[in-house]
């Protein structure tokens, strides 16, 4: 997973930058636009540390907001089952504020919290919660018939059971979901970076971008892809391992 | 025991037309009695309206105070995955049926795999560990809906034989295709004829196991009896 993950990214940057160049060289752009390879090189070799450091800070808020989103979806999800009013309320409620640009409503938070961690966080797990509610509450409404019938017409069924159920059944989806919003969250913490911030990658890529320097940008470019390959493989192989364990050892919530 | 329905009209949602239209019969006393009609009759929709999971738009079922603990075990339904068969059934077993459980298990001829996941069973093997778990609960009507669909010839007969000998007090309601098989085993046969026709259902005797395994007499007139009816 780790291997593929990584090689594509590169595959993908590597063409990116050689896309750049062959612009560069055809509309004969100076190094001052788009800086030539050697330029490139030197600038990886300049800023390499610290912008290693600055995306691990960017990464280690990403992976706070998502755990955030992911409690949060989880909780409202379950509520969300329901085919109570309530239930019908959170489903209606969550697929009408989804369809709104949540970062949009960035600045708003940045006007509230300031700069700092707390809005970096607050972004980041909002942009990565809606499609993970919208999973999580799909999951947890499709009733599994052909399992929950015995349960139900027993007088077994526990609102635990029923989502054990539901989880186990929809496993690979919520996992595959769980790695997808890694870049979401990645996403909302650079975007609330480049607002309202005073560390992390996107706080760099500002300042590249107020001194034109393309080579900076490539390099914090390339740290991201790097370390964002790196935590979707851990957790596409942490979610299988879930799986197969579960499957293997099995749970014991009334059943 | 008994069970009946007065006139019932029932149409369901998004259907062309109406399932039933002027439906009444009565099943009486315990025993292992079958629901009998070509596909597509309504034979599983009438099975959800005995146990209220659906409500008829006229007409009325009344099942009285000796069935009031009802089941439906259809055989599409799964164990979930997560666990063995045999701790299923461990888990589901009421302390007082565990004995039940295990003699079941050894009769309908999956001992051999409770070690085994749900998924991994024959179609066969999947709808007898389902119909364990259902045997294994208290109830006075259940209503086996194919229960035995993919099982071969003799071990369903093997396992009927066994079901009405351990519950000969409690209802049960067959729904099969197999002529020969409800025929000879069930009690009453209430053969479900479709909408249009009048009556819409007709009840016909069964052997209700009488007969000895070759073809009697007695057996050919029931079968005939059936499928006239139909």
């Amino acid at each position: 997973m780790l291997a593929r993950r990584t090689y594509q990214f590169l595959i993908v940057y590597a063409a990116g930058l050689a896309l750049l160049l062959g612009l560069k060289y055809l509309a004969g752009l100076s190094d001052y636009v788009i800086p030539g390879p050697l330029l490139v090189w030197q600038t990886f070799r300049d800023v390499y540390g610290r912008y290693a450091a600055d995306t691990l800070n960017t990464l280690s808020v990403a992976v706070l907001g998502q755990i955030v989103s992911i409690c949060l979806a989880t909780a409202i999800g379950i509520l969300g089952r329901q085919t109570t009013w309530f239930g019908n309320f959170v489903k209606v409620a969550a697929y009408n504020v989804q369809a709104y640009p949540i970062v949009a409503l960035a600045p708003i938070i940045f006007i509230l919290l300031g700069d700092g961690f707390i809005t970096r966080l607050v972004i980041a797990a909002m942009i990565c919660y809606f499609p993970l509610l919208l999973v999580v509450l799909g999951v947890m409404s499709e009733p599994v018939v052909e399992i929950e019938h015995f349960y139900r017409i027993t007088g077994r069924m526990r609102w635990q059971l029923e989502v054990k159920i539901r989880a186990f059944e929809n496993l690979h989806k919520l996992t595959t979901v769980v790695a997808g919003s890694a870049t979401l969250a990645m996403a909302g913490t650079i975007v609330a970076e480049f607002i309202a911030a005073n560390a992390g990658i996107g706080y760099s890529i500002r300042i590249a971008l107020y001194q034109s320097d393309l080579g900076k940008i490539l390099v914090a470019l390339f740290h991201i892809g790097i370390s964002l390959s790196v935590y979707q493989a851990l957790l596409e192989w942490a979610g299988a391992r879930v799986q197969r364990r579960w499957e293997a050892a099995g749970g014991d919530v009334a059943s | 025991m008994q069970i009946s329905c007065d006139d019932i009209a029932l149409s369901l949602a998004g259907a062309e037309r109406p399932v039933f239209t002027a439906l009444s019969f009565t099943l009486k006393g315990p025993g292992f009695h079958a629901l009998f009609g070509p596909s597509g009759v309504g034979k599983t929709t009438l099975a959800r309206l005995l146990i209220g999971h659906v409500r008829p738009d006229a007409g009325r079922v009344s099942i009285d105070d000796g069935c009031l603990r009802r089941l439906y075990a259809y055989n599409l339904e799964r164990l979930p995955g997560w666990s063995s068969v045999g701790r299923h059934l461990e888990k589901i077993t009421p302390a007082q049926h565990r004995a039940r459980c295990a003699e079941l298990a050894a009769e309908f001829g999956i001992e051999p795999v409770l070690g085994q996941r749900f998924a991994r069973l024959s179609l066969g093997q999947k709808n007898r560990v389902n119909l364990i778990r259902y045997l294994v609960q208290d109830f006075d009507l259940l209503i086996m809906d194919e229960s035995l669909a993919n099982v071969d010839e003799r071990t369903r007969e093997q396992i009927i034989v066994k079901i009405k000998a351990l519950f000969p007090d409690r209802f049960f309601l067959y729904i099969s295709h197999n002529v020969i098989e409800v025929a000879r085993f069930c009690r009453q046969v209430l053969v479900l004829r479709g909408a249009h026709r009048r009556p819409q259902a007709v009840t016909v005797p069964g052997l209700d196991g009488r007969g000895g395994a070759t073809v009697s007499p007695e057996m050919e007139k029931a079968m005939l009896a059936i499928m006239n009816a139909v």
